[in-house]
């Protein structure tokens, strides 16, 4: 904790400033390339009273026009990541299990070809498991199948995976996994229980991530899996030296039970690793897989349009009342921003809308996570069917209305201006938004 | 040779007329049975066409004297024709009686066929049209041939060469008054409703309904429940032979006057109902065919011709077509003011109720989120399917006695659904605020307190409301109360007409009602009214239901409003739409009712429209645009309570003693 | 496979449910979705069969619960009679190995008991059927093949062939099921079948309390310096009331909007 604090006081050197200072000075380009951590030309540099300084003589470029350019939009030091990300990165400590006494095996769901929030609280919880006794640590196992996508910043994967806690990975990314693949899963699961013999299995208990494969697997385990596991703690009485509580009954009961071998666990299970560093390093099955015999073929995602998705299953809904006059502007954004079509009862009432899109306590309680109200001032019963959404926002012209009160971000205005413009808005933004999910689907 | 053809024609068509009065009767018999007074029946049947029926045919003046002058004209006659020119009782004094008979139906006639000359969209028309001929017909001819008899034209005026043709001409006009007064009376003319009609009053289903020698003013209008212990028993009405006969009757009573259809509001919205076509076809189907020949309007968007019953066959396809469409029974808010104007006195609502039952029990098909509604009913006690824990949430900070604690109280306030409602907790807050301003001693049933069951049984799904209703009784039971004291209409109509069949009788009076007899006992003092002009809108289950029309009225007089009355109020009073489960079913039509009837506040130039119903409020406050402002009556009077502190006048029970004390 | 010679049939595995807020027995809602997607299935075939099996204890708690699917249309159900605290899974396995069906359809999980979700598992793996869940429509049957949509997040479809005979898992993405109806429930008759109870004896062991509401994740700030422990305990608490833009033009509201939908992550 002190070797932290130390590196973080900058540590002044008069004569090296005073170099720095004096371009003449023959050293000046090493004390330059010193204080700007490596790069030969150092551009910029922190200043000794936490102020960057810059050297505008090193930057920049000679123009065709023979005059010197220099760049401030940033790009030339797209190269070196902040010094945010360097200093997170560093504050990680780096621990190797060099050889584990047991494993314990996590499948994440990655969806979209990365760790989701809840897989990385499943690591969270597996790190638990693994670290439970220090002179006997266990190795947490990732099973991941189908393409690793990154995190995002370019991170390479073992570092990526790394962090989020896993010590050794087993990356199967043949052709036969990718879509719905149960069978080609279930078999490579099998062939690394006969292999590795982890002590625990975890999957996450998502709909169709890991609450299908996980049951599956314990099936085929013969193993009685908990499911719907939200907590865990040490008790050495149970075979495996835990026990879990796990909800049941449809989510109405605590079931509290010895943690079995396969364990189906929800979100919010643990806390996500965040300080530790771990290998993620690479396995290999000796073993070749059997060519499975499937009798599920995938065919492929089905276009859905979103405007179709029932309104209770839908997360986005972008909702139209009183306010809004241009129809064919409003199914346009819906489509546009990929969100379900709601209404008002008025909407609805004056025909622009079928029933079905009805949203309020006569009409269907919705439970979207965002939920935009387009020129819907906000009847007590369209408010009580929006209850339980999370985030409402308001498109009205009336800054006394309702649903304004009720708004976590209310825009006060002509509702299909707004609409138009936040079309207009998405569409320009789409190019950069569309590679990346072209990229996912994949 | 008229006095040798006369009897002949007279007597066949009396002969005729009976064989197809008994034709007629085991038609209506193929229903169900039912227990009818049969004898005490036919006594009453002349009071009950006198004054009840008269009742209601006299709110048109002109159409009531013209009846009474036909109608009148033509019994009498009939009678005197077939003494005189049937029997031979042919002396002047009858003669002359004949004479003024025939005559007086003649005047009647004229006006039958002025009204026909341009009618009004209401009626029908088709045989209808025929009709008024037929009868000047009669009363001519009949006329005509009585002239000899008291010696205006000698008797054998008849008789030269010459005259046989006025002789036969007299005879064609005779022979067609007497096949559509006699023959088409019972074969199916538009006079069958004199005979239907007749005994239709005599073995009405609701003979409750009329009023008695006592004084007594005859009210029925809570549906009849349905046998579900036994498993042989129908579960509601599935083809015309499983009406009960006097139902049957019933309908074949229908003059095809369109007073329904005038005032059916779903029929104004377009959506596909019509109750006069609705009985007709109900006609129809118990001999079969199709409504081709039907000649009244249809139900709005759908055409004549593509519908065909069976007298044994279902009334509502499961897919496709039969006699009717479920949308056209689905469209039925149950406001009763087809009931209310019919002068056959025909039943629309319990048909409509029938079929629905049968939709519900057996083809388990509820429209839109009817099956929701009722499964939230089955599962929670109440229509949203809200936590029935949460009943009392709204009144967290009110402190409302629980009858389980106090088990005696004078009023028990009964919420209703309206509790889970946002805008009816306003109410309801506000009829507690009058409440104990009043000093008055009431708790309430809180959590144990269920969907009185409205909904359901109006949804036909009688199962779920006896399920709903024993409990309640149930709970009610455990209690001592003098009366309950409700501000929702429809609880306070099944709880106070509906329960009484499963064991539950209670007086039950609408908040409006209260409020009037506290105000009355001078036990409220309000403020002078400051606001604007001010229309009441007369609840359906509260008005034409209850017949409670003068007590909001007075509360509103009390408060210093003077109601601007819309054309339709009172017992006239358009639905809001809200009523029969109809928001909930949703049948689409040309206009909302709800908008039509903000439409008839607006032309009273209101700028505040008082209610008495949640529904009422809901649907009412659900219209855009408009000027008027929606309250309670007990909104209203919440604002303008004077509270006895400030007035210094006498306290009552539920005021602390402070004063006392210090 | 002959489709014209005799039926196809189907096995509708059925439970009794629970209604999550008043606790009264019901329809299990997944298990009815699956009998709705059972009878549905007339769509296809000329001449179909549907047999709703419910394994378990009938008493009158359950009685208008299980005749809720009865109420569905159907004139019987066939009601595998199991001991308080048997595992159904052998009783079940035994009944539809005995006379298999091409099809079975279940629920994802009961609203009672374990409530995990494995039946359809156990079953797929004792019968060495295929099992595919979260099934919402089957698109066609041929051949022996069936072609289905399965439900993803967000409302997405996924369509996959299977290979029958094979078991569907149904989930509340799957269409509604049809009201039941008094009449028939009342009619319906429950089929009773002697079947020995294995008793559950791990569930035995297991100690059941109601849930308890999961603890909201406090945000934990790690902070590595006094400098961000001090902006951590000074940082203001966010919430509070909604942010109003008023006197904006329509692209700064958008702009708004467009960052709130970023941040929400809902564009796609």
């Amino acid at each position: 904790m002190t070797d932290d604090v130390m590196t973080g006081i900058a540590r002044r050197d008069p004569r090296k400033e005073w170099i720095a200072r004096n371009r003449l000075h023959p050293e000046h380009d090493r004390v330059l390339a010193e204080l700007g951590k490596g790069s030969a030309a150092a551009i910029e540099w922190m200043g000794p009273h936490g102020v960057i300084r810059k050297n505008p003589h090193t930057a920049g470029f000679i123009g065709p026009s023979g005059l010197k350019r220099i760049d401030r939009s940033g790009l030339q030091q797209g190269g070196a990541p902040s010094v945010a990300v360097r200093a997170r990165q560093e504050s990680r400590r780096r621990i190797d299990i060099a050889s584990p006494a047991f494993l314990v095996a996590v499948v994440p769901e990655m969806g979209g070809g990365r760790l989701s929030h809840h897989d990385r609280d499943l690591l969270g919880l597996a790190r638990q498991l693994a670290d439970a006794d220090p002179d006997r640590p266990g190795a947490v196992l990732a099973v991941l199948f189908g393409g690793y996508k990154g995190e995002g910043e370019g991170e390479p994967k073992e570092r990526a995976l790394g962090e989020a806690g896993i010590d050794r990975l087993l990356h199967l990314t043949s052709d036969e996994y990718e879509g719905f693949a149960p069978e080609a899963r279930l078999a490579a699961l099998a062939a690394a229980e006969r292999e590795l013999a982890p002590r625990h299995w975890l999957l996450p208990d998502s709909p169709l991530g890991g609450a299908d494969l996980g049951r599956r697997l314990a099936m085929r385990l013969e193993e009685r899996p908990a499911t719907g596991v939200w907590q865990l703690e040490a008790d050495a009485t149970c075979t495996l030296g835990w026990r879990c509580t796990a909800r049941g009954a449809a989510g109405s009961l605590d079931i509290q039970r010895p943690l079995p071998r396969v364990a189906l666990v929800l979100a919010e299970c643990a806390e996500p690793v965040s300080d530790t560093l771990h290998a993620a390093e690479e396995l290999t099955l000796n073993v070749e897989l059997p060519a499975n015999l499937t009798r599920i073929e995938d065919l492929g995602q089905v276009a859905v349009d979103p405007a179709a998705i029932s309104l209770g299953e839908a997360e986005f809904i972008l909702s139209a009342g009183n306010g809004v006059t241009d129809w064919e502007g409003f199914h346009h954004a819906a489509q546009c921003l990929g969100a379900t079509e709601g209404a008002s009862r008025v909407a609805v009432d004056n025909g622009f809308m079928p029933r079905d899109r009805q949203v309020g306590a006569t009409g269907t309680w919705v439970t979207a996570r965002v939920y935009v109200a387009v020129g819907i001032s906000g009847a007590i019963q369209h408010l009580q069917g929006i209850q339980s959404c999370e985030k409402v926002v308001a498109i009205n012209s009336d800054p006394g209305c309702d649903m304004i009160k009720r708004a976590d971000l209310a825009v006060i205005g002509d509702a299909n201006e707004v609409l138009a413009a936040l079309v207009d808005l998405v569409e320009s933004r789409r190019p950069q938004a569309k590679r990346g999910e072209s990229r996912d689907a994949a | 040779m008229l006095e040798t053809l006369l009897p002949i024609l007279i007597f066949a068509a009396l002969a005729l007329a009976v064989l197809g009065a008994v034709r007629r009767i085991r038609l209506w018999r193929q229903g169900r049975p039912a227990r009818v007074a049969i004898l005490g029946g036919l006594a009453a049947m002349p009071r009950r066409y006198l004054i009840d029926l008269h009742h209601v045919v006299a709110r048109d003046k002109v159409m009531s004297n013209t009846h009474v002058a036909t109608a009148g004209g033509f019994v009498s006659a009939a009678a005197l024709m077939i003494l005189v020119h049937g029997l031979g009782f042919d002396t002047p004094l009858l003669g002359g009686l004949l004479l003024a008979a025939s005559t007086v139906m003649f005047a009647g006639s004229l006006f039958v066929a002025r009204r026909r000359l341009d009618p009004p969209a209401r009626l029908s028309r088709g045989p209808w049209m025929r009709l008024p001929k037929s009868l000047l017909a009669f009363s001519l001819g009949v006329f005509l041939i009585t002239l000899p008899t008291i010696g205006v034209l000698p008797p054998g005026f008849s008789q030269g060469a010459g005259h046989w043709l006025l002789a036969l001409v007299l005879a064609a006009l005779v022979t067609w008054g007497l096949g559509e007064m006699f023959f088409g009376m019972t074969w199916g003319g538009p006079m069958k409703h004199a005979f239907a009609g007749a005994l239709h009053l005599a073995f009405h289903r609701r003979p409750e309904r009329f009023s008695s020698k006592n004084g007594h003013a005859g009210r029925s209008t809570g549906l009849k429940a349905l046998n579900l212990e036994n498993p042989e028993a129908p579960l509601g009405v599935e083809t015309p032979v499983d009406f009960t006969w006097n139902q049957r009757l019933g309908f074949d009573a229908c003059v095809q006057c369109g007073r329904c259809e005038a005032v059916c509001p779903a029929f104004a919205a377009g959506q596909p109902l019509n109750p006069k076509k609705l009985i007709q076809d109900m006609v129809i189907g118990m001999v079969g065919g199709s409504d081709a020949a039907y000649a009244g309007s249809p139900y709005p968007g759908k055409p004549l011709g593509e519908h065909h019953g069976d007298p044994q066959g279902p009334i509502v396809a499961r897919q496709g077509k039969a006699l009717v469409d479920a949308e056209t029974l689905w469209s039925c808010t149950t406001c009763r003011a087809c009931v209310e104007e019919c002068p056959m006195m025909i039943e629309h609502v319990d048909a409509i109720v029938d079929m629905r039952r049968f939709l519900t029990l057996e083809h388990g098909n509820t429209p839109n989120k009817g099956a929701e509604v009722l499964d939230n009913l089955i599962a929670t006690d109440n229509p949203g399917g809200f936590d029935p824990g949460s009943r009392l949430h709204w009144a967290a900070d009110l402190d409302l006695p629980l009858m389980s604690d106090v088990k005696q109280v004078d009023v028990l306030l009964w919420l209703g659904d309206g509790a889970f409602d946002m805008r009816n907790q306003r109410t309801l807050r506000a009829l507690v605020k009058v409440l104990r301003a009043a000093g008055v001693d009431f708790a309430v049933l809180g959590n144990e307190e269920r969907d009185s069951g409205d909904v359901a049984r109006r949804l036909g799904d009688e199962a779920t409301f006896q399920s709903l209703a024993r409990r309640n009784i149930a709970t009610l039971s455990q209690y001592r109360f003098l009366r309950i004291v409700t501000c929702d209409p429809h609880s306070f109509h099944v709880l106070g007409n509906e329960y009484g069949e499963l064991g539950g009788n209670y007086t039950v009076s609408h908040h409006s009602t209260y409020i009037a007899e506290l105000h009355d006992a001078g036990r409220l003092a309000f403020a002078p009214w400051k606001g604007g002009k001010v229309t009441y809108h007369d609840p359906c289950y509260l008005g034409r239901y209850n017949g409670e029309y003068e007590a909001p009225r007075n509360v509103l007089k009390a408060l210093g409003i003077d109601v601007a009355e819309m054309g339709r109020s009172g017992f006239r009073s358009r639905c809001c739409g809200g009523g029969g489960g109809a928001p909930i079913t949703d049948i689409p039509g040309k206009q909302r009712i709800p908008d039509m009837r903000m439409n008839d506040v607006r032309e009273t130039g209101a700028e505040l429209v008082a209610v008495g119903c949640p529904q009422c409020t809901a649907m009412l406050e659900g219209v855009v645009d408009t000027p008027a402002e929606v309250r309670d009556i007990a909104e209203l009077v919440a604002d303008a309570l004077v509270l006895e502190s400030d007035s210094g006048r006498s306290k009552h029970r539920n005021q602390p003693a402070f004063e006392e004390v210090t | 496979m002959q489709p014209d010679s005799r039926p196809f049939e189907v096995a509708v595995l059925v439970s009794v449910g629970r209604h999550p807020l008043t606790g009264r027995a019901r329809r299990a809602d997944h298990d009815a979705r699956g009998l709705e997607l059972a009878l549905g299935l007339g769509r296809h075939l000329d001449r179909l069969q549907v047999r709703a099996v419910h394994a378990g204890r009938h008493d009158s708690g359950n009685d208008t619960a299980l005749r809720g699917y009865l109420g569905m249309g159907l004139a019987e159900l066939t009601l595998v009679e199991q001991p308080d605290g048997a595992d159904v899974i052998p009783a079940l396995a035994t009944v539809l190995t005995r006379s298999p069906p091409q099809l079975v359809v279940t629920g994802s999980r009961a609203e009672c008991g374990e409530g995990s979700g494995l039946v359809p598992y156990a079953l797929a793996e004792r019968l060495g059927w295929p099992l595919v869940n979260g099934v919402v429509e089957v698109e066609s049957i041929d051949n022996g093949v069936a072609t289905l949509l399965q439900a993803l997040p967000r409302g997405q479809r996924r369509r996959l062939a299977v290979r029958l005979p094979a078991i569907l898992s149904v989930d509340g993405a799957a269409p509604a099921a049809r009201q039941s109806a008094f009449g028939p429930a009342q009619r319906g008759e429950l089929a009773p079948l002697q079947e020995a109870g294995v008793i559950d004896e791990a569930f035995a062991e297991w100690t059941f309390s109601p849930a308890r509401r999961r603890p909201k994740r406090l945000k934990i700030i790690k902070a590595t310096s006094a400098r961000e422990r001090f902006k951590a305990a000074a940082a203001k608490a966010e919430g509070g009331g909604g942010q109003v833009l008023s006197n904006v033009t329509s692209e700064q509201g958008a702009e708004a909007v467009y960052k709130l939908l970023e941040e929400e992550g809902v564009l796609r």
